[in-house]
């Protein structure tokens, strides 16, 4: 399997899994490893540079005697999410056309 | 590597990278979170899966806008999977920057040195001047007590004829006076007077090397 995942792309996965609900980083990346193959320490640059664009914002929590980092989701956050959401689907169409020879009629013309 | 090898060294590339440091904080309490998470007899397996601290490093320097190139502090140890490798390649590792003067800067230093020439002549004058007054100072103090006990001697060998008991008490004195001179003054002009000639010659020397060394003081 070699298909890559762009920095965009992992941005917008991240925003996804926060939005659920507010999370960690190691639980993040738990999430993410179902789909793609990355490690906390790719992780870290994306959580750090949504955080600075103010996608993210962090709060901490008690867990087991010491403080856990909690992500949570902004309104521009959120913003950004369904803008990438809507990016991807059609990102998506045009690939499946090709790739998966769906709808044929929109294939034809290119 | 276990997480305390880890976190260090991390940290040690980290602040070699000029991150300020409340982004090294920061990443160091992530990693260090992520080890705990990841459970306590599971530090070495971690650590292998994330990379090296060297690869990790140059990553959060990058996305924090530091120019990186070169080779690494440690020679990087792949032990990630594909996700180190890939890393590995398009980062190359990094290196501290190196403080070295090049010819850039020392033609700077001379300029300085010639700008604020205003400034540092006077003061060397006046430390010149200073040593220079001290000499005199303690020449004459030796040359004032000479010329008493001189006096006293002479004065006293004069009344001796007229009144004996008062030329006794004046040689006596200008004797005494002598034997203190000699006493107090030896040393102190075989020590003082050519420390003092050391300490100009050498603060002469000072300036001069300033001067040799394109001035990279003054600048």
């Amino acid at each position: 399997m070699g298909f890559s995942i762009n920095a965009g792309l992992l941005d917008a996965m991240v925003l996804s899994i926060v939005q659920n609900n507010d999370t960690y980083g190691y639980e993040i990346t738990q999430y993410l490893r179902k789909a793609v193959d990355i490690s906390e320490s790719t992780l870290y640059p994306v959580l750090r540079r949504l955080q600075k664009g103010e996608m993210l914002e962090t709060y901490d929590k008690e867990f087991m005697g010491r403080n856990r980092r909690y992500y949570r989701i902004t309104t521009k956050g959120n913003d950004s999410l369904e803008e990438y959401r809507e990016e991807w689907r059609s990102h998506k169409k045009k690939i499946d056309s090709i790739l998966l020879n769906e709808g044929a009629e929109y294939n034809e013309q290119t | 590597m276990n997480k305390l090898e880890f976190l260090t060294r991390l940290r040690n590339n980290l602040e070699r990278g000029g991150l300020p440091s409340d982004d090294i904080n920061d990443a160091l309490s992530y990693y260090e979170e992520v080890f705990l998470d990841a459970g306590f007899g599971k530090e070495e397996e971690t650590a292998a899966a994330m990379g090296s601290p060297e690869d990790v490093a140059v990553n959060i320097l990058r996305e924090s806008g530091i120019h990186v190139g070169g080779a690494p502090v440690m020679p990087p140890q792949r032990m990630g999977g594909p996700q180190g490798q890939a890393q590995g390649h398009a980062m190359g590792g990094y290196v501290p920057p190196k403080k070295k003067a090049s010819g850039g800067s020392i033609a700077l230093g001379i300029v300085l040195g010639i700008l604020t020439f205003p400034i540092w002549l006077p003061i060397v004058c006046v430390v010149v001047s200073l040593l220079f007054a001290l000499i005199v100072v303690l020449i004459s103090l030796v040359i004032a007590f000479f010329a008493a006990a001189i006096g006293l001697l002479i004065g006293g060998i004069v009344a001796l004829t007229e009144f004996p008991a008062v030329g006794i008490m004046f040689l006596g004195a200008g004797l005494i006076l002598t034997g203190l001179v000699i006493l107090i003054c030896k040393p102190a002009f075989s020590a003082v007077i050519p420390a003092i000639g050391r300490g100009i010659k050498s603060f002469c020397g000072w300036v001069v090397g300033l001067f040799k060394k394109g001035g990279k003081e003054n600048a």
